[in-house]
């Protein structure tokens, strides 16, 4: 180093006293101006490689052999004329006034050179965070470049949550032992800390935490540490801020990452157990076709229990469907599709799906034909389901003898599908748990071939339509289920 | 319990499930001379182009392709009639099979007795070429007559709109076959767009108004629910 900073002195003392000699020697024939240009472009020489002290001493030297070499009387310091001091004394503010605008020019370059140098080393760090695989490793890159960039001997960065420090980086294994590590509550009382400056420990301490803040939110700490005291200049705490910044930006990113993961692990994790399900219904229903056809040859047969076998095979195979369709509609991935429809066509379609269920029983269907027909906009489906539901369990829980209706009107907005009966009735008590799963009346019989879920399932169709479905007790004895879907505003073409 | 008229030469039966191979060689037994089987689509493909069936049944769980592939695949060389068995129990599968050209669908567990009900409708229909088909059709009290384009109860008249007739005549000249809503929408309206599909279904309904004893209770236009319509006709 000092080699390096006493080099221009000699070079430059060699050639200033070069220059006095080759000068001194023809001084009969060159003027006191010559030697004061060739001495002025020496100084500009050693101001420019030695900086304003060299300047400065070979402006003072040349100040002098003008003096003693060129100026009448020669070999002398004395002045004999007034008009040799005005030379002199120019010489000597040009000298000075040169070195000094080189020197501040030449701080101003290297300045610049050092923000330029920051300049990219922020921009290397920004392309690494954007690059990095993972957040984590964006995190450890920033932490590398902060500790060897400020010659410390430990950088580490603290996520912060709202409740939890966490370590995010560690320290490279030839850092050596920490003399100084902040203990987790510091840290959380540091975190917490709402002042804007974000700094803690004073400039020679052997630690300092820098909050570590994006978008208006303490996201983390960083925290240096050294066996001496940190002293940070202006520039090195810009650099640290903007490090700073970085490694909150990272940190958020690994939040988010996290948070991305856990919702893609959730939706797997649903599409699995929709899986499953499925593949289960799929898988019970092959065997159920193949009992099915058994039982149906054993009737043909003659077999008395085969029709018993069938109706079973049938009850679990709703049993297996109705449990996949509460668990879709939980997860609310059953699609309704809603479109127009008629009233009548929904209406007949039940009455069809009923049909083998019916046996000697009737249902009396009240539509108006003389109105023109009543059309809503729901899944046809769905609604389908709701309705062969809700005639079902009228069928099943009342007297064979007594008549089941089924009518349909307009009111307002809506549709309203009525099954009533006149069975039972329901008790007051039981009215809002029918609608849950595995509700059952109580005292029904345990094999009466219903799932316990179909009026679960029934009113959360509905509602899934943008519908609804009650239950009223019916004047003068029996039940109302009640179904309402939207009616189409529009008149049929 | 079987119609004697209905003999079919050969039927092949597409599925890898061996007890439901067996309930079907049962249900179907007494309606072919021959029943051929085959345990994998590809298998199903060749004895389809060697064998000639006068039907397949198509189960879609195969181990090697998936069923609506195969239906594809010999609907682009034959029009032998086609009923898809599947387990999956959805509406948009089922419109997707019939859209690729299978004839029928049927959701596991079914009840063989009527499955066998459905092929002998199929078989029969398949033994009437075209041109054959009656041109007026008698069913339920009614009288359809295809080349007058008129419909009449009794000696009762009864006016359609054109578009109702062309939905009658499209259903009736495919007896026992579940037309999509797709495919209805086309055959009557061709490419003529601005007549929303949605509007189909009110149509229906007004005409079953017109030709069904009980419109509540339609017997000749019957809804397949979240698929589309079929014209079933007795015998």
């Amino acid at each position: 180093m000092a080699g390096s900073r006493l080099w221009p002195w000699v070079v430059w003392g060699v050639v200033f006293a070069v220059a006095t000699a080759v000068l001194r020697a023809g001084r009969d024939t060159v003027d006191t101006v010559h030697a004061l240009l060739a001495y002025l472009l020496v100084i500009l020489g050693g101001s420019v490689s030695g900086g304003r002290p060299l300047g400065l001493a070979l402006t003072l030297a040349g100040f002098l052999s003008i003096d003693y070499f060129f100026q009448l009387p020669y070999d002398t310091l004395t002045v004999s004329k007034p008009l040799d001091w005005l030379v002199l004394l120019s010489f000597l503010t040009t000298a000075v006034v040169t070195t000094q605008l080189l020197t501040q020019e030449r701080a101003r370059a290297a300045e610049a050179e050092r923000r330029a140098g920051e300049v990219a080393s922020l921009g290397r760090l920004g392309a690494e965070i954007l690059s990095a695989g993972r957040a984590e490793d964006a995190l450890a890159g920033i932490a590398e470049r902060i500790r060897t960039s400020l010659e410390v001997a430990h950088c580490r960065i603290y996520a912060w949550d709202g409740e939890v420090v966490r370590l995010l980086t560690a320290s490279p294994a030839d850092a050596g032992a920490d003399p100084w590590a902040p203990d987790v509550d510091e840290l959380r009382r540091y975190a917490q800390r709402t002042d804007r400056d974000g700094w803690a420990g004073n400039a020679g301490e052997p630690a300092v935490l820098a909050a570590l803040r994006a978008h208006g939110r303490t996201l983390g700490v960083l925290c240096l540490t050294d066996a001496r005291p940190i002293v940070l200049d202006a520039a090195q705490r810009r650099f640290l801020e903007a490090l700073a910044y970085y490694a909150a930006l990272a940190i958020e990113r690994t939040r988010l990452f996290a948070e991305a993961e856990h919702a893609e692990a959730l939706r797997e994790a649903d599409r699995l157990k929709d899986n499953v399900l499925a593949s289960v219904s799929h898988d019970l229903r092959t065997p159920l076709t193949t009992i099915k056809a058994l039982a149906q040859e054993g009737a043909r047969r003659g077999d008395a229990h085969a029709l018993a076998i069938e109706e079973q095979a049938d009850r679990l195979g709703r049993l297996v469907a109705d449990l996949l369709d509460l668990s879709r509609l939980k997860g609310g991935v059953l699609p309704v599709n809603l479109e127009v429809n008629t009233a009548e066509d929904l209406v007949g379609a039940a009455i069809r799906q009923m049909a083998g269920l019916l046996q000697d029983r009737t249902v009396d269907t009240r539509i108006d034909f003389t109105e023109p027909a009543l059309v809503g906009r729901f899944d046809f489906v769905q609604s389908l389901r709701i309705l062969s539901n809700l005639l079902g369990n009228a069928l099943r829980y009342t007297p064979p003898a007594s008549p089941i209706e089924l009518s349909v009107q307009r009111e307002g907005a809506v549709l309203r599908f009525a099954v009533a009966d006149r069975g039972p009735g329901i008790p007051v008590a039981e009215r809002d748990r029918i609608f849950e799963p595995f509700y059952r009346p109580p005292g029904a019989p345990a094999d009466v071939g219903g799932s316990g879920l179909g009026l679960a399932i029934a009113r959360r169709l509905a509602e899934l339509q943008g519908g609804t479905l009650e239950y009223t007790a019916r004047p003068g004895g029996g039940s109302v289920f009640a179904l309402r879907l939207p009616a189409d505003g529009a008149p049929a073409p | 319990m079987t119609t004697p008229t209905v003999q079919a030469r050969a039927l092949l039966i597409i599925e890898d499930d061996a007890p439901i191979r067996r309930a079907l060689r049962n249900a179907l037994g007494d309606l072919a001379e021959r029943l051929l089987e085959a345990p994998t689509g590809r298998e199903g493909i060749d004895l389809t182009a060697t064998e000639r069936p006068d039907l397949v049944v198509l189960d879609l769980g195969l181990p090697d392709c998936p069923g609506v592939e195969v239906c594809r695949e010999i609907r682009t060389w034959s029009r032998v009639p086609i009923v898809v068995l599947s387990a999956r129990h959805s509406d948009t599968e089922k419109v997707q099979l019939l859209n690729a050209g299978a004839d029928d669908y049927v959701t596991k567990p079914f009840s063989t007795t009527e499955f066998a009900a459905r092929v002998r409708a199929l078989l029969r229909r398949a033994r009437l070429p075209p041109e054959d088909i009656a041109t007026v059709v008698e069913a339920y009290g009614l009288a359809i007559d295809l080349l007058h384009r008129r419909v009449s109860r009794g000696a009762m008249p009864i006016r359609l709109t054109p578009t109702e007739w062309d939905i009658l005549r499209t259903l009736v000249v495919n007896p026992g076959r579940t037309l999509t809503h797709q495919q209805l929408f086309d055959a009557v309206w061709g490419d003529a767009a601005g007549n929303p599909q949605q509007y189909l279904r009110v149509h229906i309904t007004n005409l079953r108004r017109k030709i069904e004893a009980n419109p509540a209770r339609p017997e000749l236009v019957v809804t397949e629910p979240g698929v589309g319509y079929r014209a079933e006709l007795p015998g």
